[in-house]
């Protein structure tokens, strides 16, 4: 029997919002699939392009990039930097050969443990039906 | 990438000797990871050169023993898994440095809050487990050691502005072993209550109160005051600022100071930009403060120099222009009854006005006390001012209906706050943002209302949005509070270690990351031509890395090269 493809996904967590989301809903005792990785940033902002491409092609299957909403941001503004460098990174990932809906952006603010459940579980989810990152099988590193 | 070769000399990451330290966290973690699964596997890793566990790492007893085995093992780097790092890093850092170890050599790993508590199934919780301590593991060689800095701070303040908020803070502030200087644009102190007759709820007479704090600023030794002056250039950073001030004599100052406070007040929007209220069209139209210079001045008259016999008050002039409420203006509007029902027992009032805002313990009483007096009150929109032989008319609609006009003899105007006329060259002076309606921005509307995103940069009063008196005052105390707890006489601060830092050999002097900062703490050396970070201003967010065209900036303990090894062990 084949085994069930369980998905590799990067998070990136900005410290303020959505770190402490994911700590809150760990002490609220979440439930959600064990498929992230959660990488703590300080700022959603500090996430270069360059990053989540490398995480592609060391076999991620989805990136979530993920920060406060925006007016909320601790440093002020970098959640809309980090908006505007996604949207274009969208368009970059599509020219790899990537479906660009395996790089999710969301706004998880620090009281919303159960957002955060809902967001990894929706986002596993949608990345289990695409499959695995094809990348992986045209290039080797 | 051979750049980046240069920058992070790969060096003999083998040699660095690393332990591990699983925390059980009570039952917390150890009931649902195998602890026995993760240090086997963990111990097998070549690069580990010791693997421990125990009951309660952040106990007094845990950090005993984490202290002994680091010292005993001669460790170089240091894996604790346990809780979040919002709970314990600062915890096990002082651990770190108490073991004789750089607590930035340091990596804790989350597997309580991100692996035990939210995975159901105990395998795959291990799993998951194993794969953050790797993470982690692969991580912590490339972290570098980072040493604190202390700087010289001064614990003197500037407080630009000298209406109630700017006179309050400055008397918190002067009280012993700090001097203040008090800027003032206009000719005397006092601002706009100056200009107040009385002081609602308890109608007490305005100029007594701020004439009493005008004499209490100009007796106090360490407050000096400069009216007619005005802020010219400010330079620097928390605890160590250079301002520029013009006085009066066209002189020009220098002074040193540690902390900007911003108390440059409100001015009113200019209800000619509204023609349908007929101001500055029609005699008898007036505005909230030429209302209260006719009280101050003891007559409420007519231009014909006779009593009006009816005084419309409008509320709410400019809310939906201006896209917000003051605040402020319904409980004036009231007090402004109060006036004319004291002054002229005889004539009648009404308030048009569209929502109440009344909030407070003791305005509600006061409206009722208003209202008693037999003041009409009209929930009323879309009004218009009309004028027919000297008798001015309001015309408005209820909820849907238009109801019959209104005939009175005097209108007063209650025209939304808007921020002070100098508010842009201000922010533009200082390097803060300004949000809605212009008024300037602070930190976080929740969190930190009187700072901003400048560190030593405090904004009171109206310059950071429509606020009433005691609000004002609040303020000031507040910022009092932040200044008395962050610039203490004698103290030396210690900036943010955890700053950007650019490689000159790889800047393209591009200034991308200089335009995206929101510290002002880059700035371009044209000498080099490439740009600088300012260390002490820096407070590490790392926007300006995720800008840089050409890779030549690193944020101290998020590098690109420790990320990227945290990626590849998390994605293996």
């Amino acid at each position: 029997m084949e085994k069930e493809f369980t998905p590799k996904i990067v998070g990136f967590c900005c410290n303020w919002c959505t770190y402490a989301a994911a700590d809150l809903a760990g002490t609220s005792k979440l439930k959600m699939p064990s498929s992230l990785a959660v990488i703590r940033v300080m700022c959603s902002s500090r996430i270069d392009p360059t990053l989540i491409l490398r995480a592609f092609l060391r076999g991620a299957d989805g990136v979530l990039l993920a920060g406060c909403h925006p007016g909320d941001c601790h440093y002020e503004k970098g959640n809309y930097y980090a908006r505007r460098r996604f949207v274009l990174l969208k368009s970059v990932v599509e020219t790899l050969g990537l479906d660009s809906e395996r790089l999710q952006l969301s706004w998880i603010g620090a009281s919303e443990g159960p957002r955060f459940q809902q967001v990894v579980t929706k986002f596993t989810e949608k990345i289990k039906k695409m499959g695995p990152n094809p990348m992986l099988e045209k290039i080797s590193l | 990438m051979r750049a980046r070769a240069l920058i992070y000399p790969a060096g003999d990451k083998m040699k660095e000797k690393i332990g591990v330290y699983v925390c059980e966290c009570g039952p917390n973690i150890a009931d649902n990871v195998d602890i026995d699964k993760v240090i086997e596997v963990i111990s097998a890793l070549p690069e580990v050169a010791v693997v421990e566990r125990h009951k309660l790492m952040c106990s007094e007893d845990g950090k005993k023993f984490l202290k002994e085995s680091i010292q005993k093992n001669e460790l170089t780097r240091v894996v604790v898994a346990a809780c979040s790092p919002k709970q314990h890093e600062a915890t096990f850092m002082k651990v770190c440095e108490s073991a004789g170890i750089n607590p930035y050599l340091f990596q804790l790993t989350n597997i309580r809050e991100q692996c035990a508590w939210i995975i159901a199934d105990k395998a795959e919780a291990t799993e998951r487990t194993i794969r953050y301590i790797r993470a982690a593991l692969r991580r912590v060689p490339y972290q570098n050691a980072l040493e604190k800095k202390e700087i010289e701070a001064k614990p003197d303040v500037i407080v630009i502005g000298g209406g109630i908020a700017g006179l309050s803070a400055s008397l918190l502030l002067a009280c012993g072993d700090r001097k203040v200087y008090l800027i003032e644009k206009a000719n005397t102190l006092g601002g706009k209550v100056k200009e107040l007759d009385k002081l609602l709820p308890r109608m007490e007479s305005s100029s007594n109160i701020i004439s009493q704090k005008i004499k209490e600023v100009e007796n106090n030794k360490d407050i000096e005051v400069y009216t007619n002056s005005e802020v010219t250039e400010v330079l620097g950073f928390l605890g160590n600022f250079v301002a520029k001030v013009k006085t009066n004599e066209d002189k020009e100052l220098e002074l040193k100071i540690g902390a900007v406070v911003v108390a440059t007040g409100f001015g009113m929007l200019d209800i000619k930009q509204i023609p349908r209220y007929g101001y500055g069209k029609y005699d008898n139209v007036y505005t909230a403060l030429e209302f209260e210079k006719m009280n101050t001045e003891g007559k409420i008259l007519l231009k014909n120099g006779k009593s009006p016999k009816s005084i419309g008050i409008i509320h709410c002039v400019g809310r939906e222009e201006r896209g917000y409420c003051s605040g402020v203006c319904c409980t004036y509007c009231l007090k402004f009854a109060n006036y004319i029902k004291s002054k002229l027992p005889n004539a009648k009032v009404f308030e048009f006005y569209q929502e109440l805002s009344i909030p407070g313990k003791a305005y509600q009483k006061f409206y009722e006390d208003t209202k008693a007096k037999g003041v009409d009150f009209i929930r009323s929109q879309d009004i218009e001012i009309t004028e027919q032989k000297g008798t001015l008319t309001v015309n408005y609609k209820a909820e849907t209906q238009t109801l019959e006009p209104q005939n009175v003899d005097m209108i007063v105007l209650a025209p939304a706050i808007e921020p002070n006329s100098d508010a842009d060259r201000i922010a533009e002076m200082l390097k803060i943002s300004q949000g809605d309606g212009g008024f300037f921005q602070e930190e976080h509307p929740k969190l930190a209302p009187v700072s901003t995103s400048m560190e030593g940069i405090f904004i009171v009063g109206c310059a950071q949005g429509p606020r009433n008196i005691p609000e004002s005052i609040v303020q000031a105390q507040a910022v009092a509070g932040k200044i008395f707890s962050s610039l203490i006489p004698g103290k030396k601060l210690e900036p943010e270690v955890k700053t950007s830092e650019i490689f000159e050999a790889l800047c393209i002097g591009c200034q991308a990351c200089l335009t995206v900062c929101t510290y002002g703490a880059i700035y371009f050396d044209e000498m080099k031509r490439v740009c600088v970070v300012n260390e002490v201003l820096c407070r590490g967010c790392g926007n300006c890395v995720g800008s840089c065209l050409s890779g030549a900036i690193s944020t101290k303990h998020f590098t690109t090269i420790q990320l990227h090894q945290e990626v590849v062990e998390a994605l293996r």
